[in-house]
């Protein structure tokens, strides 16, 4: 039982951190399963986030279902997963009635930039902590260059999925 | 407010769609769309506005803007408010759990019945390599919002504050964001680079 409700508060902040897209909750994740209460290991995380990706469904939801199995099986996985959608529901329920006074109002909007560039420093806190456990010699640190440029020569225009599976492909010819 | 739409009959056939619909047809773009919110507000608006013309372009394109600066996943935010705009909160419960459900049960099967093979060397070190990607990733969304974002050294401060309250004060993420956003309110009042925008897409 305290195990549900670890699992409930984690995702639940999980869920609350997630703003603006689904990498912004790779570095919690990260703070919350395995740096902070050791429910996974790295590789275990990383395995996820991968699968997470490759399958349908934001980031957070199908990592929480997968960590709620992990930890203590169907009745975690829906534990975990409603514990993630809660605080949209919440939060939405509550702001929808106000939500003209909501976006014209000065105040939210002057918080709304500096959230913004919170996620940015979240993100890049991220490249730094994930990038540590994840790249652990130069034929890594070239992989992750070349997943990079990859990235920013097609500008967005390409599916993440398939710099991941190439990545993917390129690790078990190597390793 | 959102619900205002739909009773003041601004879209006619908004009040007969049915729920067993709703979940119908966000179950199908739960299912098939590789990926979160992104990746799903295309679909989302294909199926709903071009398709089925449940609702007008302009009442999508102001939920969009809404699911995107509200906190939670983007997907789950957006099946909230279309589904609110179409039958109310049961529609918006309908329309979240139709988005998740697939999810759901796509990664049930995967840590039920896949797991024991995650240890083989060849999948592990598949793995390993995508692990890598996500570095590359993450560096790329850095690299996105930051020219999007960092526009004077204010903006600089502000980022390195919530970086600091992370990764040197080893605080939780969220207060992190917490510490840029008083910062930001603090040092750069006014200028909003998404201020514009958000005016365009109201209806």
């Amino acid at each position: 039982m305290l195990m549900m409700i670890k699992l409930f508060m984690s995702f639940m902040l999980i869920g609350l951190g997630a703003y603006g897209g689904g990498l912004v909750t790779i570095p919690l994740i990260q703070h919350e399963l395995v740096s902070g209460r050791h429910w996974l290991g790295f590789d275990e995380m990383a395995q996820i986030l991968a699968i997470a990706q490759m399958t349908p469904g934001p980031i957070a939801v199908n990592a929480a279902t997968f960590t709620g199995f992990r930890l203590s099986g169907i009745p975690g996985s829906a534990v975990a997963t409603a514990a993630v959608v809660l605080p949209s529901i919440l939060i939405l329920t509550l702001i929808v009635p106000w939500v003209e006074k909501f976006r014209s109002n000065g105040y939210v909007n002057k918080f709304r930039n500096g959230i913004q560039l919170g996620v940015l420093s979240l993100i890049l806190f991220a490249v730094w902590s994930y990038g540590v456990a994840a790249v652990r010699g130069w034929m890594d640190l070239v992989i992750a260059a070349a997943a990079f440029s990859f990235l920013v020569v097609f500008d967005g225009k390409l599916h993440p999925i398939i710099a991941i599976l190439a990545c993917g492909v390129m690790g078990v010819v190597i390793f | 407010m959102n619900c205002r739409a739909g009773s003041n009959g601004v879209s006619e056939n908004a009040n007969s769609v049915s729920l067993v619909n709703i979940f119908g047809t966000f179950f199908r773009i739960g299912l098939f769309t590789l990926g979160g919110g992104l990746a799903m507000s295309p679909v989302m608006r294909h199926e709903l506005v071009i398709k089925r013309r449940w609702m007008k372009d302009a009442d999508f394109i102001s939920v969009m803007s809404l699911a995107t600066v509200v906190p939670g996943a983007i997907a789950v935010n957006m099946a909230y408010l279309l589904g609110r705009r179409l039958r109310g909160k049961t529609g918006a419960a309908i329309a979240i759990s139709g988005t998740i459900l697939p999810s759901f049960f796509v990664i049930l099967f995967i840590a039920g019945f896949l797991l024991p093979f995650f240890n083989y060397p060849k999948v592990a070190a598949f793995f390993r390599g995508c692990a890598i990607a996500v570095v590359g990733q993450l560096a790329f969304a850095g690299f996105i919002f930051g020219r999007k974002l960092l526009r004077s050294w204010r903006h600089f401060i502000v980022c390195a504050g919530g970086v600091l309250t992370i990764g040197v004060l080893g605080m939780h993420p969220i207060w992190g964001i917490m510490a840029a956003s008083v910062l930001g309110f603090w040092l750069c009042p006014g200028d909003n680079p998404q201020g514009a925008d958000c005016h365009a897409n109201d209806d």
